[in-house]
């Protein structure tokens, strides 16, 4: 099949995926008006909310995966979503609450801490060891364990409801209600989206390596730079609104690779629509396996992103 | 004048990699960069490409400071061989070769006929055709080493500078990339730069040669005059012995083993 028509076929099934999941329910029926509003007013924003969670994280995996060339190299792995999760945290904790260009302090915190977590793993990555596998992803469990404990530090500063809180915040979750964080999360991802595939064609160029892009014309410090930023902005951001929904962005790239293959001009296109679908997906079961209660969608994507890291570990160390 | 150096230095934070050397080329010219291992050949290599920047002296491309080109238009005048790589990629062949155009356009141009004719022509003059649409991680050591050529002339440069682009291929691909290399100097009117350790081969074949030593420059000469038991027993800390080549009269140096 080509390329194209996989990509049409993965459409079809994304479009399928969207219109269907909100309909899905399990639970008794009541009268018409109360399913009408639960459908408009709580699922379909819900669905479009996941379904752009699922886009940027996705995607922010992918640029992950090809700036280190390492497919298990994530901004969840190398330690950028605990960063964020402190931000967060350390915002919720002090409770400071303002707004600047109608980012949230939360969000805010949350990027900061994104970036302080990725220039960590690049300078450390870049400076001492060099890009080799084994110790990139060993910084990332370092800084990981880090920012862990100091956001259990800071819970346990914190009163039981807070403390409640930011568990629940942390297993990652994307109960919404109408449509005010889809507003908040859709013009990050978007930027994050314009500037990637504007890049599609040096993210093509970092795959064969650093100093082949260079010699052929690209300017690797800045791309990297631009990257590095708009990928902890919209790391920041999701966060920030949905907690720290591991896996999807080692998963979702990987498999399109699989599909699509590297280049990533239609890389791109299959990790948004199969990263949206498949955080809707994950939500879907999230809402319907103990109902009518709710598991926290990062649950599932935990419990199919460990075994898949694992087998991914296996096949990255059988090949090198 | 191409490339001219006058006593660049490369250093990290605790070694010299190169020291004062300095270089010219003129266009068309074809430079082989000889030294045992860790003489800072490749190192040279690199800072033409602006992979590493120079310490001191003066690097000049085209008659402008090496600081002052961005590397897109770099990347117009000066192309680049590694000395292996790409074998891990799932890219096709056809695929890798055009992302070579990249110093030619930018986000919004459309592809021209011209690239495709560029493209085509890297792909037959390195007989790269029969495996075009091969993904790069199924190719041979050979073959990946033309797909490689075969890019950096899709590059489409002036200049052309290539590390060890023999070393890991049997005497009949040597042959062939040596042959490959002579053909663009000769008849497409390249300037080539080569780092190798075929002796032979640089003082047969080559222009001119630079003889590196502990990162500084110990010979820089025509190429007829390189082979010289003293000189090549200073560089490589080996004696050598000397024939005349059966079809013709230059020698050549074997390594003396006894």
């Amino acid at each position: 099949m080509s390329i194209k028509l996989k990509l049409i076929a993965l459409s079809l099934f994304t479009v399928l995926v969207v219109i269907i999941s909100p309909w899905l329910d399990f639970s008794a029926a009541s009268s018409p008006e109360i399913q009408q509003m639960i459908i408009y007013e709580l699922r379909i924003p819900r669905v479009l909310f996941a379904f752009t969670a699922g886009c940027g994280l996705a995607l922010c995996g992918m640029v992950f995966q090809a700036m280190f060339r390492n497919p298990l190299a994530t901004p969840f792995t190398l330690g950028v979503a605990s960063g964020a999760s402190l931000g967060a945290a350390i915002s919720v904790y002090t409770g400071i609450s303002f707004t600047i260009l109608g980012l949230s302090a939360t969000s805010l915190s949350a990027f900061a801490g994104a970036l302080i977590a990725i220039s960590f793993v690049y300078s450390i990555s870049r400076f001492r060891f060099g890009f080799s596998g084994e110790t990139l992803l060993l910084t990332g469990v370092a800084i990981s364990f880090f920012f862990s404990s100091l956001i259990l530090f800071i819970q346990y500063l914190s009163n039981v409801a807070d403390s409640f809180q930011i568990i629940r915040w942390l297993m990652g979750s994307l109960t919404v209600v109408g449509y005010q964080e889809l507003k908040q999360l859709l013009p990050f991802v978007t930027l994050t989206a314009v500037v990637i595939i504007f890049l599609s064609r040096e993210l093509n160029l970092l795959m064969a390596g650093d100093e082949i892009a260079t010699s052929r014309g690209v300017s690797v410090k800045y791309v990297r730079y631009a990257l590095f930023f708009v990928t902890s902005l919209c790391v920041g951001a999701i966060v920030a609104l949905c907690g720290p929904i591991g896996f999807v962005g080692m998963m979702v790239p990987h498999i399109c690779r699989l599909i699509i293959g590297e280049d990533h001009r239609y890389l791109i296109p299959a990790t948004l629509l199969f990263g949206g679908s498949f955080l809707v997906i994950c939500d879907t079961l999230a809402r319907l396996v103990i109902a009518p209660a709710e598991l926290p969608v990062g649950v599932i994507t935990t419990l199919l992103g460990g075994p898949f890291f694992l087998w991914l570990l296996m096949r990255y160390k059988s090949q090198h | 004048m191409l490339i001219n150096a006058q006593d660049i230095s490369v250093k990290t934070s605790d070694k010299r990699l190169i020291e004062s050397i300095s270089c010219n080329v003129k266009q068309g010219d074809y430079l082989c960069i000889v030294g045992p291992n860790g003489s800072g050949k490749s190192t040279f290599l690199k800072t033409l490409i602006a992979i590493l920047p120079i310490h001191s002296g003066k690097l000049m491309i085209d008659g402008q400071p090496i600081s002052q080109y961005r590397h897109k238009k770099l990347a117009r005048l000066i192309s680049y061989v590694p000395q292996s790589g790409g074998n891990h990629l799932t890219f096709t062949v056809d695929d890798y070769v055009r992302m070579a155009r990249y110093s030619h356009h930018h986000v919004f141009s459309e592809w021209q006929a011209h690239d495709n004719e560029v493209v085509e022509n890297a792909l037959n003059i390195t007989d790269c055709q029969p495996f075009r649409y091969r993904k790069m991680s199924t190719l041979s050591g050979g073959e990946c080493q033309r797909v490689m050529i075969a890019a950096a002339l899709a590059q489409d440069t002036p200049v052309l500078i290539l590390d060890e682009p023999t070393a890991f291929l049997d005497p009949h691909h040597q042959v062939a990339v040596h042959q490959l290399i002579r053909k663009l100097n000769q008849q497409h009117n390249k300037t080539i730069i080569e780092v190798t350790h075929d002796i032979n081969h640089a003082a047969q074949h080559s222009k001119h040669v630079l003889a590196l030593l502990d990162g500084k420059c110990l010979w820089h000469g025509p190429a007829e005059q390189f082979l010289n038991a003293e000189r090549l027993q200073q560089l490589y800390q080996q004696a050598f012995v000397f024939a005349k080549h059966p079809h013709h009269d230059r020698l050549i140096a074997v390594a003396d083993e006894s």
